[in-house]
Parts: structure tokens; sequence; C-alpha cells
């Protein structure tokens, strides 16, 4: 990512300010995430990460700044943006099977006609990308937290987006399930056929920020702004164990716990 | 033994019938007060037939009448809180009226047919569906809402395959009593005026001493209750077939 300079801008945010009543979540914050990066907002909880989020998605509306994805404003409909976004709970319809769940996003595109044959064959391939065949006909019910979430993964990305939001998504699952999940996202971003342009990640760890991102930011305690940008010049796969991991794990540490 | 689970409550029914049976007759209770239970099922024809089947028509109209409007009034109260802070009273008020006032009236009204019973047993049934469709179409998480935000889904969308499948076991709870409380309703309002049916029947019969007749009407409007709510069970197991699956 030697050229992330040049690259041109996907997601910018500029002096924005974000409060609910008398509570300032974000003040003044600036960022800018380009074309090809893969990045993380790394913060204490409760630091305002996740508005940080649902704001370049559009579902907040920001007090003061302003937003702008593919030079556009979120709040102004995200139609025709390829934006996909992924909560932290799977949020899984439980009267549709696992094929139904992921085809939901074509669906509604089709202005809520049923999905075509040709759809449900990108559908099926996504799934198995995401390990998942096999289990189509399943409905949430009859899968594990692991599985439910890896729907919710394939439901994310069957619409081709080019800008991934991710807000913990893994975060409620075991380590080792969550291990699996961030490798597999890896290799999706990897992938040079994948239409991704942008991915962000809000998380509370250390370890998966490192091991998945381009450049982490890491916010402040409430009322939130940038406190550093830390780049992360490391290839993948990356080795926790390298020197130059655990280096950057300690100085991301010492970020996160300064006092503001 | 769990096969054979679903013969427990017929099992209890057939013994409360065996010893009001052998209660009336060791005390030689006249029949005007209580006929045993071989006298009320001699006394069952083919006209208790007609007015069954006359006042479960008359309740099924009603209900079904009272069901779709009140979904239309709940997807209308959803969509405009305006319309629910201003109508909402009104329905409120509509309920606490007591069916007994009213049926006078609708039989004013509507005349001692069909018409004027179908108009009681929906009036009983809109309530109950109204506020739980309200309730099931708001039931959808903010969550869920966002995901749909995300995914650019219209509000027709929204409802069409979120804010409806939620509501649906919020609707079958309230379908299922408002259906027995149609046939309440029917026999209300053929309590005030009718030449039919069994609340027509109930009256006739108590005004005659016909105890086993009454009776007969009385078991006739058990059955129906019970019929209509376990079809609708039936239905819901089927079309909410998550939840079951969930509850279990």
């Amino acid at each position: 990512m030697a050229s992330a300079d040049e690259a041109a801008p996907c997601i910018e945010l500029e002096a924005l300010s974000l409060r609910f009543g008398a509570l300032k979540v974000l003040e003044g914050l600036s960022l800018t995430v380009r074309e090809r990066e893969f990045v993380s907002l790394l913060g204490p909880s409760g630091c305002g990460k996740s508005t940080l989020l649902r704001a370049m998605a559009g579902l907040v509306a920001p007090s003061g700044g302003a937003v702008r994805v593919c030079g556009r404003d979120p709040r102004e409909g995200t139609q025709g943006l390829q934006l996909s976004f992924m909560f932290q709970k799977p949020l899984l319809l439980p009267w549709r099977t696992t094929l139904e769940n992921v085809l939901l996003p074509l669906e509604i595109a089709l202005g809520g006609n049923r999905a075509s044959p040709l759809d449900e064959a990108k559908a099926q391939r996504i799934l198995r990308r995401v390990r998942l065949e096999g289990f189509e006909s399943a409905y949430p019910r009859e899968l594990s937290g692991g599985m439910q979430q890896r729907v919710a993964l394939a439901r994310a990305l069957v619409s081709d987006p080019e800008i991934l939001l991710l807000d913990e998504p893994f975060g409620a699952l075991d380590e080792l399930t969550r291990d699996a999940l961030n490798e597999e996202l890896v290799r999706l971003w990897l992938d040079p056929q994948a239409p991704l342009k942008a991915v962000v990640m809000v998380t509370h760890s250390l370890h998966e920020a490192l091991a998945m991102s381009d450049r982490v930011f890491v916010l402040g305690a409430r009322p939130a702004g940038l406190r550093e940008t830390v780049e992360v010049p490391l290839a993948h796969p990356r080795r926790p164990e390298s020197a130059e991991f655990i280096r950057l794990q300690g100085r991301l540490r010492a970020l996160v716990r300064e006092p503001a | 033994m769990k096969g054979a689970r679903w013969l427990v409550p017929p099992g209890f029914i057939v013994a409360a019938l065996l010893l009001w049976e052998a209660a009336v007759r060791a005390l030689h209770v006249p029949a005007y007060l209580l006929p045993a239970p071989s006298a009320i099922l001699a006394s069952m024809d083919a006209a208790l037939f007609g007015h069954f089947a006359t006042t479960l028509g008359e309740a099924l109209a009603g209900f079904f009448l009272a069901s779709s409007l009140a979904f239309l009034a709940a997807l209308a109260f959803v969509r405009s809180p305006t319309l629910e802070r201003g109508l909402f009273p009104l329905a409120v008020t509509l309920k606490t009226t007591p069916l007994v006032a009213i049926a006078p009236l609708l039989v004013l009204w509507l005349g001692t047919g069909w018409a004027s019973k179908v108009a009681a047993a929906a009036l009983i049934c809109f309530f109950p569906v109204l506020v739980n469709a309200v309730r099931g179409l708001k039931a959808a998480d903010l969550d869920y809402r966002e995901l749909f935000r995300t995914m650019n889904a219209s509000p027709g969308q929204e409802f069409r395959k979120l804010r409806i499948p939620f509501a649906l076991p919020y609707l079958y709870s309230a379908l299922k009593v408002s259906s027995s409380l149609a046939i309440v309703g029917a026999i209300v309002g053929e309590f005030v005026g009718a030449t039919k049916g069994l609340g027509y029947l109930i009256v006739l019969s108590s005004s005659h001493l016909e105890t086993d007749v009454l009776f007969s009407a009385i078991f006739a409007a058990a059955l129906a209750g019970i019929a209509v709510f376990q079809v609708l069970g039936w239905v819901e197991r089927r079309a909410v077939f998550w939840q079951e699956a969930q509850a279990e």
C-alpha cells in the first residue's frame, strides 16, 4: 500500500461533531479513508467509534461538519453507493433460510421481487466463500453464532459492495471462531476480483486491528477526537509473533491507555 | 406415554360428564334445574345444528371483517403517529363500552337479521386485533430497521419483508382471542332480537324452562369457541413456524 498517499479518497470526515442531546459523542473529528485501504477504528469502549461508523453509513446525522462517501453525503440515501454495513449482531430474519437471508439485499435492490436464478447462483458462490455450503436451507436457529455471523457476512458481500463498514463484526464470538472469520475476511479483501475499495472496521481488539488493517485510527475518550493514526506496514499473512507486530501492539496499547 | 398426552383433556371431560350423570340420577335433581348429560344429548337435533351454523357464520363474518379492518388501521397507525394519537382514544372508548349496551342500537340500525350480529361480533373483535397488530408492527428492533436502511429498503419493503412477519406472532395471539370473542358478540346480538341462532335458542329455551335445550345451546356455543381457537392455533403453528421452534 505504498501508493496509498496518491489514492483517491473514499470516505472523508471533516470536523465531524455529533451529540445526542447534551451528550457530546464526537468533536471536530477529521479523517480520510482512501481507495484500497482497510482501516480500523480503535478506542476505549463507549468512545463513539460505533457512532462514527454509523455516521459513515448515514444512519445518524452529524451535528456539525461533513461526511462524504465517494464524494456524496450518505444521509441523502446510499442508493447506488454500493455500501454494506455489518452489525455486531447477525440480524438474520428467523423465517428465512440461509440462502433467503443472503438474497435479501438483492431482492430489495430489485424492488422486492424474487431473486433470479442468476442471483441465487451468486449467493451460493458467496456462501461457499464463507464456508457455509450445505447450509443453504437451514434456518438461523439451526446455526451456531459463528455460522450466523458468517451468513451476515455473506449477506453484506452479496451486493458486491465497494465499501464495507463493520461494527465489531465478530466481537460476540469466541476467539477461535473470531480468528478464523478474520482470516476469511482478509482473504476476501485481498482477492483481486472483489470489488471492495475500502473496509472500515470498529474494534476494541488491538490484535484484530493489527492483524487486518493498513491503518489504525486511535480515538480518544468521549467526546472523541482522533488521537493518532498508526500505519501498519506489514504484509499479509501477518505473524502475530513477529517483532514488528509485537512492537506495534505495544504502541497501540500505550495510545489507547494514555489519559486524555 | 407421550403419544397419549392429547387424550388427557378429553379424558377429564368424559370423567366430569359421567360424574354429573351419576350425581343427577342419584340425587333426583329436577330436569328443569339440571338435566343429565344424557338428556341434553337427546335434545340435540338438526334444529340445534341450524342455530349453531347461523351463529358460527355470523361470528366468522364479523371476525374476518373486524380483523381485516383492524390490521389496515394498525398499518395506518404505524405509518402515521398523528393518526394513531387522534384515533386511538376513540378505539379505546369503543372497547370500554360494553357490547350489551350497544347491541340494541345495532338491532335498531341494522334490523333483526344477520347484519346486526355480524356487526356485534366485529365490534368485540376489532380492538384486541388492533392493539396487538400495532404492537407487532412496532416489534422489529431498531437494529433490524437500520439494517434495512443500509440496504436502501423502501418503507413498503420494510413493512412486507420485516415488520409484517415480525408482527405475525402478535397478530395470531390476538386472532385466537378475538375468534372466541366473536362468538360471544354474535350471541349477544342474538339475545337482543333474532329469529335464529344460539343466542335466540338460549333466550327462548330459558323462558320455556327447557333446560336441556338451554344446555345443548351452551355446549354448542362452547364447541364453536373451541373449534375456532383450535383451527387458528393450527394455522398459527404453520404461519409462524420459527416462533414455535424458538419457544421449545
